[in-house]
């Protein structure tokens, strides 16, 4: 599920967006579908994070994906709403059916939000930015040094599971749980010589322990982008204060 | 004048393997250097030598006739002039996308950001992959890997770069455009010293040999008279080309 977020966040038509526009965007929503009731003002953050995930070039089927898990939790929250436990037992809760309706709603669309940041922007965008937000820069290296060994960790992992699997080492849970601690054991040194191989070819590139600095390529905020992203939400907020 | 002399080299790895045994070694400037032998001759072991990556225990290391300097001033001087490519590109590459990456080597020798941004495009157009700039690091295929390392080494504009096992790997074709890539570079000026287990291709490809046998250079010369000369082939434990 991570990869699928990552891959498109990677190859998305906003892409090369500015940060600066896509997070005004999505935290804007997420305010919007906070602040006023969720009818209808919620119904139209998520109309509108929905459509804009369309404009970016995610299909409608990788959203729904990537909405399902995080809305399952939603929906189970909200199930809870349509019952009370009082002392005759449990029975439907008065206003039961509006208020689960009304959670799931609020949720959803500041879900949907926020998902539109992240299927927009690579983590590695999103984690950079903190670096202009004053964090340490060790912090931001370290993330970024996690993120980028993560998938070569990952790899090296499936790599030893399937080596397992073809010598049957899978086979039964108990084998499966003996396989599975070999393998975290084995993963620990080999992250360890990956580190010190890393450091070599940073030293071989003139690196002497500092910062690791990079020249990283900022894409402009365009006004008109950012007069878009205004005049959608003022939109939201209007109808919220119309409704209210 | 010799570029790189490597005069009684001497080195073990901890828990006292001996990798290099008195090894010496001269690399003449713009020249195709390849440096064959079996498993665990030393190869890799001198490459990371001839960057300072590795101090020798014994012997000693001449830049242009001037024996190297391993103090920090020292190190980012040779290393400007030396570059290294490691054998498994996932141990170099390490930002988000490919024109950080890349990026990476010209930011340490303190050019001005227009400086960094022209290497990097001239490295990236040198090896064929500019129109992966913006691709990040962990979506590349193996032999994109290997051409973004590559790049890396190249934008600091070193006039050796070493280069371990540049072939290892990649399909027939990707080698073959690889080594074409590296031809390109070596006619702008660089000097190449690569490792391989390849002879045929070292046969085809470089103008100098240099075969390793535990720790030692044990004939260095023509590539074509060494590598089909099988008496000396067998004595590094390696068959003779076009075999």
């Amino acid at each position: 599920m991570t990869s699928t977020i990552d891959r498109i966040a990677h190859s998305n038509r906003w892409r090369s967006r500015s940060l600066v526009e896509k997070s005004a965007l999505a935290f804007g929503l997420l305010a919007v579908s906070l602040a006023f009731p969720p009818w209808p003002t919620a119904a139209g953050v998520l109309a509108v994070a929905f459509a804009a995930a369309l404009a970016a070039g995610v299909s409608p089927g990788a959203w729904v994906r990537v909405m399902a898990p995080p809305l399952g939790f939603v929906l189970t929250g909200a199930a809870t709403l349509l019952v009370s436990v009082g002392a005759d037992g449990i029975a439907l809760a008065p206003d039961g059916l509006s208020a689960a309706a009304a959670l799931t709603l609020r949720a959803s669309a500041a879900t949907a939000a926020l998902l539109l940041l992240a299927l927009t922007t690579p983590a590695t965008d999103l984690v950079a930015a903190l670096a202009r937000l004053k964090v340490p820069a060790e912090i931001v290296e370290l993330a970024l040094l996690v993120y980028r060994f993560l998938f070569v960790l990952a790899d090296t992992l499936a790599a030893m599971q399937a080596a397992q699997e073809a010598r049957l080492g899978h086979v039964g849970w108990r084998r499966r749980i003996r396989s599975s601690g070999l393998i975290a054991a084995a993963l620990l040194p080999r992250a360890m010589d990956r580190a010190r191989r890393l450091e070599t070819g940073l030293a071989a590139r003139g690196w002497s322990g500092g910062s690791l600095r990079v020249l990283t390529r900022r894409a402009p905020v365009s006004t008109a982008g950012l007069s878009a992203v205004a005049a959608t939400l003022l939109a939201l907020v209007l109808l919220g204060m119309t409704t209210r | 004048m010799s570029l790189i002399r490597a005069e009684g080299l001497t080195y073990a790895y901890p828990g006292g393997v001996p990798a290099l045994d008195g090894l010496d070694l001269t690399i003449e400037q713009g020249r195709r250097l390849a440096i064959l032998g079996a498993n665990g001759a030393g190869k890799t072991t001198l490459l990371l030598h001839l960057n300072g990556t590795l101090r020798p225990a014994k012997g000693r290391i001449h830049l242009d006739d001037t024996p190297v300097a391993y103090d920090r001033a020292g190190l980012l001087a040779w290393r400007r002039r030396v570059g290294l490519v490691l054998q498994d590109a996932d141990d170099q590459l390490f930002a988000p996308s490919v024109f950080e990456d890349v990026s990476f080597g010209p930011m340490n020798l303190d050019l001005d950001e227009a400086e960094v941004r022209a290497r990097v495009e001239a490295a990236l157009a040198a090896l064929d992959i500019a129109d992966l700039a913006e691709r990040p690091t962990h979506m590349l295929s193996f032999g994109q890997k290997k051409r973004v390392a590559i790049a890396g080494a190249v934008a600091m504009r070193p006039e050796v770069l070493l280069l371990d096992e540049p072939t290892a790997g990649l399909d027939a074709r990707s080698a073959k455009r690889l080594l074409a890539t590296l031809a390109e570079l070596e006619a702008a000026g660089t000097t190449l010293v690569f490792t391989t287990h390849d002879v045929d291709m070292a046969h085809r490809f470089a103008d100098e040999a240099a075969l390793f046998h535990r720790g030692r250079v044990i004939a260095h010369g023509a590539a074509k008279a060494i590598l089909t000369d099988a008496a000396t082939m067998d004595r590094a434990g390696l068959d003779p080309a076009g075999g």
